[in-house]
């Protein structure tokens, strides 16, 4: 039951969402048809192009012809590049985005944990004084500037990571070469990831330590270390879950920026590139892609919730 | 109020003050031309470094950065103006309908607000400013559209948790109408988190239009983002072009989380930031011989440093419980009970706690052994049990996994073995179906339940003492009597010592062989239980026990009241702690602190005790 | 229908509930049947208590009668009028003469306003009841409740203790010259010598304003000291109506029994509370068919099971639902 209503809410975020992409790539200057078709072309022969790349008829017809292409997992061509389909446009750049958020998600929390309980363990102390304003100064930081400083810092002052992150080796073939590559566009995304982590982590620890059942476990004789790991982190960790799947949107965005400043080819660039050039078919298949993997980090994030509190568990079963 | 919001917002609200000034009298101030090539003429050069007479240096082009920083303020202060008064608004209306009548309104609105927040904007902004020409009506409306949301969730929640409170209940009895409790009860409280937000919010605005600024898909013009998106391409050899205008936008986002951080502490006071260290002042006293006590507690006393000054909950506390015994501990709340508990296991809320004087478990000195020594003594020969059996266990972990880690951590038992004895414990504590008890997670047992597992862990390890603190309060009465029954069998049973503290005392009178009557941190009287029921001493004594409701007395029976209210602990009355509310008070109480009299077994501090004094002295 | 019946309803009622029912929606789609056809009386001038064990609808009670829970079926009467047939304005207007205190004084007040104001809001919404000036009728009231004094009403309420916010929330239900109370646990939220300042300001009070009072406590000695007559409520339902003192003197429902048994220190002369109840409190969404009190108690027969004792007298204004009070 709560299965299907969130498939049924799946299907309409990606309806929606798709659907206004058509409307509003409609409203964007320029006819694909007409400059693919070139300059010499007649409007018979324009008007046959429309056709064959499926665009013609009204908004909804095309829309809907688009659908069930998609269904059938034909994801259309590129209006721009002639000879490669929506898919491959995607396939070289959606593993770059993804490779950049799971290494920025993965530094996020590797940071966050340890700052968190080191702070939550002695708050007002040092540690938690300065990671307290340090995640302060970074929330203020949009990506495209913690970016610059990074950039500065790391590569053009220190000269440990390239400048630019383009034309990356691929992992499999130099994995240094490639983690360098990418560490400072990760590192970007995480360190606005960490600010929230760290301080949403550190209050509810803190707020879970004062809670009787922790006090009665330090007063059974356990370690501070036990405590904390056996009896704390989990009950505190509920909100940082949820905040790192409301923090999802933000970080695919903040991901089209670091690709940009950056420069490399990710699905942000393709998609700015593909919208402005009017490339129908990929923009819509990326909003799709975008859209169902949103839908699907938030339905993980709900499973995982419940893991972490048997009391939800019930609720929704 | 102005102390508490501390140097940095002020610093923060004169930076933003600062950037609006330049932003509106830019013409009439002697600022360079923000598009004029100054390398044509001369006056600067290209990647002019900064200097005192040109503070920002010059860009790519010979520009005035310092120039161009200014006018790029002004897209991002009007764009934030206006989009925070507008999704504001909304939002706030939108949250304190959907908070207060909830409903068919609620549901729809927290459901489009959830999928809204955690969509990709950007993504649609992109989409947005490729579609239409980027011009501010345009940013206006889809930044507020972005933004009503935010301001939704937030006011939904604070008015959520307001509609909760009794004052709302209490104005809708007085008659009051929906919209009234909306103006008056609701948006005054909702208005500082609100306000907050909103600079909060302005900040957001900032990055978002400095985010698709940078992919060059914003407003035509100067605009902060763009210059760091141009400057950037020469971060190698002349990185000031970038980073200046970065630091400009970084400062004034940072000003306005400040401001909106500050506002926010005065809604939740920021919760005080200190660390929890443990002192120890003092020598022990040494042992008597012959002493076999199981608790030894001889002039303990605890300070706590709290930001509000230093308080005092146990003051020269000094008793002592022999194997088996119940020592009741009365008092009311505030008076140090609990602390007294605390004090004997070490486990306090975050704060600075000194303790001094002694307090042995089994002849293991708490307050000076080794931690790994102090820890095996709680693990094996204290058990403890608290007022609320619904924050006594770890909601998140199960009720089995709770009863065996201490025989794990401190009885050395396999997991099997411990997993057997827990069943055995929960049979003991009057579990039926101790089975499944041990597979379930607390929220799935009654408060009675709950309590009988708390007390089934502090068996664990077949203590000597048992501490329990106010173990039936937050239960019903059928359950109370059964507990405390529970409870009394058990200590006769094993032979433990056992501490109840609890502000009932018909409790006391019916499971405690002595007890100490406590009073703002210090206890007034102390003796054999059924000597103190029939021939109180102190005061306070007296008057607690003839302010209690009796069920034994006929209805309408007239109260004795005790006026007032306790003292502060934070900077106690000198001499009798009682004495602003004693109905026998003398001029020697206010200025001399009562010395303990009586004898060893019935002891109590007052200078005029009822036996001396049998009739109100006045 | 178990502990149902209005046997011990009377004529000169100054405010009756007959047959409330109160039901909430649970979690999925379940009904909680918070209160199930209750009736009582309030007789001008009397105190009625209200006592049973958390979750038996002593609370949903007492906001059904107020109208701040509509009831989902049965009648409430003040002075003739049907509180339960109004609406809107007229409700509010009728309601009037009824005010009600909560439980915890503290969140009880608006922590925004100043006492001044929060105590002139019924004078706000409904003008002065008597015309008297505002600020005299005020500052008796003040006065009465025992905050008397010049600057109380510029300062805001967290400067003020549980006992005192108590007080404030007392003096703002009296400013509209209420002629019923409706009080739930108006103490347990306090230390016991500060309960004891309300309990005996209540009782001052009562005389001075001829108030009517539905007194609401899990606290059996409270009860017993501030009520005229005494209701014990099990699982949403009633089980025993009478005097207060002909009620503890000659508990006769099982539960009833089994309550006063359970409080340390008692000196009646009852067995064990052990062996008057047993088992768990069941719950709410699924009550017992029958007797609701039958699945803990000792004397329970197969006729507790299929058919629900009926309110009927056992002396004189003493009232019991249960089949067989005799074999107590
Ligand atoms: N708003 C509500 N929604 C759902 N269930 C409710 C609601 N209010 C009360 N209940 C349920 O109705 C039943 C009766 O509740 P009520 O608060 O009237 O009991 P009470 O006797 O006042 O208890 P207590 O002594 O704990 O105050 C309980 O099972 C309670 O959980
Ligand atoms: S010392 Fe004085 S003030 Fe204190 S309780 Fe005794 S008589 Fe009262
Ligand atoms: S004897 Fe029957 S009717 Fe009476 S209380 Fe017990 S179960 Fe209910
Ligand atoms: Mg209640």
């Amino acid at each position: 039951m709560a299965f299907l209503r969130r498939l049924g809410r799946l299907v309409l975020v990606v309806f929606v969402v798709t659907f206004f992409t058509f409307y509003i790539l409609d409203r964007i200057p320029g006819d694909p048809a007409e400059r693919l078709a070139g300059v010499s072309a007649t409007p018979e022969g324009i008007e046959e192009l429309r056709e064959e790349l499926g665009l013609s008829g009204s908004l909804p017809e095309r829309y809907g012809s688009w659908v069930g292409d998609i269904v059938r997992g034909d994801l259309g061509d590129s209006l721009i590049y002639d000879g490669i389909s929506a898919w491959d446009r995607i396939r070289g750049a959606l593993p770059k985005t993804l490779e950049t958020l799971v290494l920025a998600e993965l530094m996020a929390f590797g940071l966050a944990v340890p700052l968190a309980i080191r702070s939550a363990q002695r708050p007002g102390g040092l540690v938690d004084r300065w990671s307290s304003a340090t995640a302060f100064g970074l929330l203020a930081l949009p990506s495209f500037v913690l970016g610059i400083y990074l950039m500065f810092l790391f590569a053009v002052i220190l000269g440990w990571f390239p400048v630019l992150s383009k034309d990356l080796p691929g992992f499999t073939d130099d994995p240094v070469g490639n983690l360098k590559g990418y560490f400072l566009p990760s590192l970007t995304l995480a360190l606005n990831l960490l600010a929230v982590y760290v301080r949403l982590l550190r209050t509810d620890l803190i707020e879970t330590l004062q809670q009787d059942y922790v006090m009665l476990a330090q007063a059974r004789g356990l370690s501070t270390r036990r405590v904390m790991w056996r009896h704390v982190l989990r009950p505190s960790s509920l909100n940082t879950v949820t905040a790192a799947g409301l923090n999802v949107g933000g970080l695919i965005g903040g991901a089209f920026i670091v690709e940009v400043l950056f420069a490399y080819q990710g699905m942000g660039r393709v998609f700015i590139e593909s919208i402005i050039g009017k490339d129908y078919f990929v923009v819509a298949s990326m909003v799709t892609i975008i859209a169902v993997g949103y839908v699907m980090i938030n339905f993980l994030v709900d499973i995982l919730y419940s893991v972490l509190d048997p009391r939800i568990r019930r609720l929704s079963a | 109020m102005r102390k508490r919001l501390g140097i940095l917002f002020w610093i923060a609200v004169l930076w933003i003050v600062l950037v609006v000034f330049l932003a509106i009298f830019r013409d009439s101030l002697p600022i360079a031309d923000p598009v004029a090539r100054l390398a044509r003429s001369g006056e600067c050069e290209r990647f002019e470094r900064p200097s005192w007479s040109r503070w920002f240096g010059c860009d790519n082009a010979g520009r005035d950065i310092f120039a161009r920083s200014v006018e790029g303020a002004r897209p991002a202060l009007v764009l934030g103006v206006v989009v925070t008064g507008i999704a504001g608004t909304i939002g706030t209306l939108v949250g304190v309908i959907s908070g207060y009548i909830r409903g068919l309104f609620d549901t729809v609105m927290t459901t489009i607000v959830d999928i809204s927040l955690a969509f990709p904007a950007l993504v649609l902004l992109i989409a947005v400013s490729v579609a239409f020409e980027p011009s501010l009506r345009v940013f206006v409306i889809v930044f507020s559209i972005l933004g009503i949301p935010g301001y939704a969730r937030i006011v939904r929640g604070a008015t959520f948790a307001l509609a909760e409170r009794e004052f709302v209940d209490a104005s809708e009895s007085m008659g009051a109408t929906r919209a009234r409790i909306v103006r008056r009860e609701l948006l005054p409280n909702v208005a500082l988190p609100v306000l907050s937000f909103a600079f909060i919010g302005f900040a957001l605005v900032i990055i978002a239009e400095g985010g698709l600024a940078f992919l060059n898909l914003s407003l035509d013009g100067i605009t902060w983002g763009k210059e760091i998106s141009e400057g950037r391409h020469f971060i190698v050899d002349h990185p000031h072009v970038s980073l200046i205008p970065s630091t400009v936008m970084f400062l004034t986002i940072l000003a306005f989380n400040l401001v909106g951080d500050g506002l926010r502490s005065l809604v939740a006071p920021r919760e005080v930031a200190t660390a929890r260290r443990l002192h120890i002042e003092g020598t022990p006293e040494p042992r008597s011989e012959g002493d076999d006590a199981v608790l030894r507690i001889v002039d303990l006393s605890t300070k706590l440093h709290t930001p509000g000054g230093l308080v005092e909950p146990v003051d020269q506390v000094s008793l002592s419980l022999a194997p088996g015994e119940a020592l009741g501990i009365v008092g009311e709340s505030g008076s140090g009970k609990t602390m007294i508990l605390r004090s004997i296991v070490g486990a306090f809320p975050l704060a600075d706690v000194t303790r001094a004087g002694t307090v042995e478990v089994d002849g293991v000195d708490m307050l000076r052994s080794a931690d790994t020594v102090s820890r095996r003594t709680l693990g094996t020969n204290i058990g403890m049990v608290s007022q609320n059996p619904l924050t006594a266990l770890n909601p998140v972990r199960r009720v089995g996994d709770q009863v065996i880690e201490p025989m794990i951590v401190h009885g050395d038992l396999s997991r099997a073995d411990a997993r057997e004895r827990a069943l055995e414990l929960l049979q003991q504590v009057g579990i039926p179906a101790a089975e499944r008890c041990l597979r379930e997670y607390p929220h799935q047992l009654s408060g009675g339940m709950r309590q009988r597992v708390t007390i089934a862990i502090a068996l664990a390890n077949e203590p000597k003492l048992l501490l329990a603190d106010e173990p039936t309060s937050a239960l019903d009465v059928t359950v109370q009597d059964q507990i405390l029954r529970l409870l009394d069998g058990l200590r006769r049973e094993r032979g433990m010592g056992m501490v109840l503290v609890t502000h009932d005392l018909a409790v006391v009178k019916g499971f405690t062989d002595n007890v100490a009557i406590v009073y703002a941190g210090q206890v007034v009287e102390y003796g054999p239980t059924a000597e103190i029921f029939a021939n109180p001493q102190h005061r306070y004594t007296v008057a607690l026990m003839n302010s209690m409701p009796d069920l034994n007395l006929p209805s309408h029976s007239e109260l004795t009241t005790i006026e007032g209210a306790p003292p502060s602990l934070i900077d106690p009355p000198s001499g009798c702690r009682f004495a602003e509310r004693c109905p026998a008070v003398q001029d020697k109480c206010r200025t001399d602190d009562p010395v303990r009299a009586g004898t060893d077994v019935h002891s109590y501090s007052c200078w005029f005790p009822m036996s001396e004094h049998p009739v109100e002295v006045s | 229908m178990a502990g149902t019946g209005d046997a011990h309803l009377r004529e000169d009622a100054h405010l009756v509930a007959r047959d409330l029912v109160v039901e909430f929606s649970g979690p999925n789609k379940t009904v909680v049947h918070a209160v199930s056809g209750v009736s009582f009386d309030l007789i001008a001038g009397e105190t009625l208590g209200v006592v049973g064990e958390s979750g038996c609808g002593k609370t949903t009670s007492g906001r059904a009668v107020m109208q701040l829970e509509r009831p989902t079926s049965g009648e409430v009467t003040l002075r003739g009028q049907r509180l339960t047939d109004l609406q809107g304005t007229d409700l509010r207007r009728a309601r009037r003469a009824m005010q009600m205190i909560f439980q915890d004084p503290i969140s009880s007040l608006n922590p925004s306003r100043r006492v001044k104001d929060i105590v002139r809001e019924g004078i706000e919404i409904w003008g002065d009841p008597d015309g008297a000036s505002t600020s005299d009728r005020i500052d008796e009231i003040m006065e009465a409740v025992g905050l008397g004094g010049d600057d109380v009403g510029e300062r805001r309420p967290h400067e003020f203790s549980g006992g005192q916010c108590q007080r404030i929330c007392i003096a703002r239900a009296l400013v509209l010259d209420p002629e019923v109370l409706i009080l739930d646990e108006p103490v347990s939220a306090l230390d016991v010598s500060v309960q004891a300042q309300i309990l005996n300001l209540l009782d001052k009070l009562k005389e001075q304003f001829q108030l009517t009072i539905m007194f609401i406590s899990h606290d059996l000695a409270v009860v017993k000291n501030v009520s005229d007559r005494v209701m014990v409520m099990y699982l949403g339902k009633v089980c025993e109506v009478a005097g207060t003192d002909a009620l503890y003197a000659k508990p006769t429902h099982p539960y009833s029994r089994a309550l006063l048994a359970s409080i340390p220190g008692h000196e009646l002369d009852l067995p064990p509370a052990s062996e008057l109840i047993s088992g768990e409190l069941p719950s709410p969404i699924d009550p017992p068919s029958g007797c609701r009190f039958r699945t803990r108690c000792p004397h329970a027969t197969a006729k507790c099971a299929t058919e629900e004792p009926v309110l009927r007298a056992v002396a004189e204004d003493h009232y019991v639902a249960c089949h067989h009070p005799g074999s107590v």
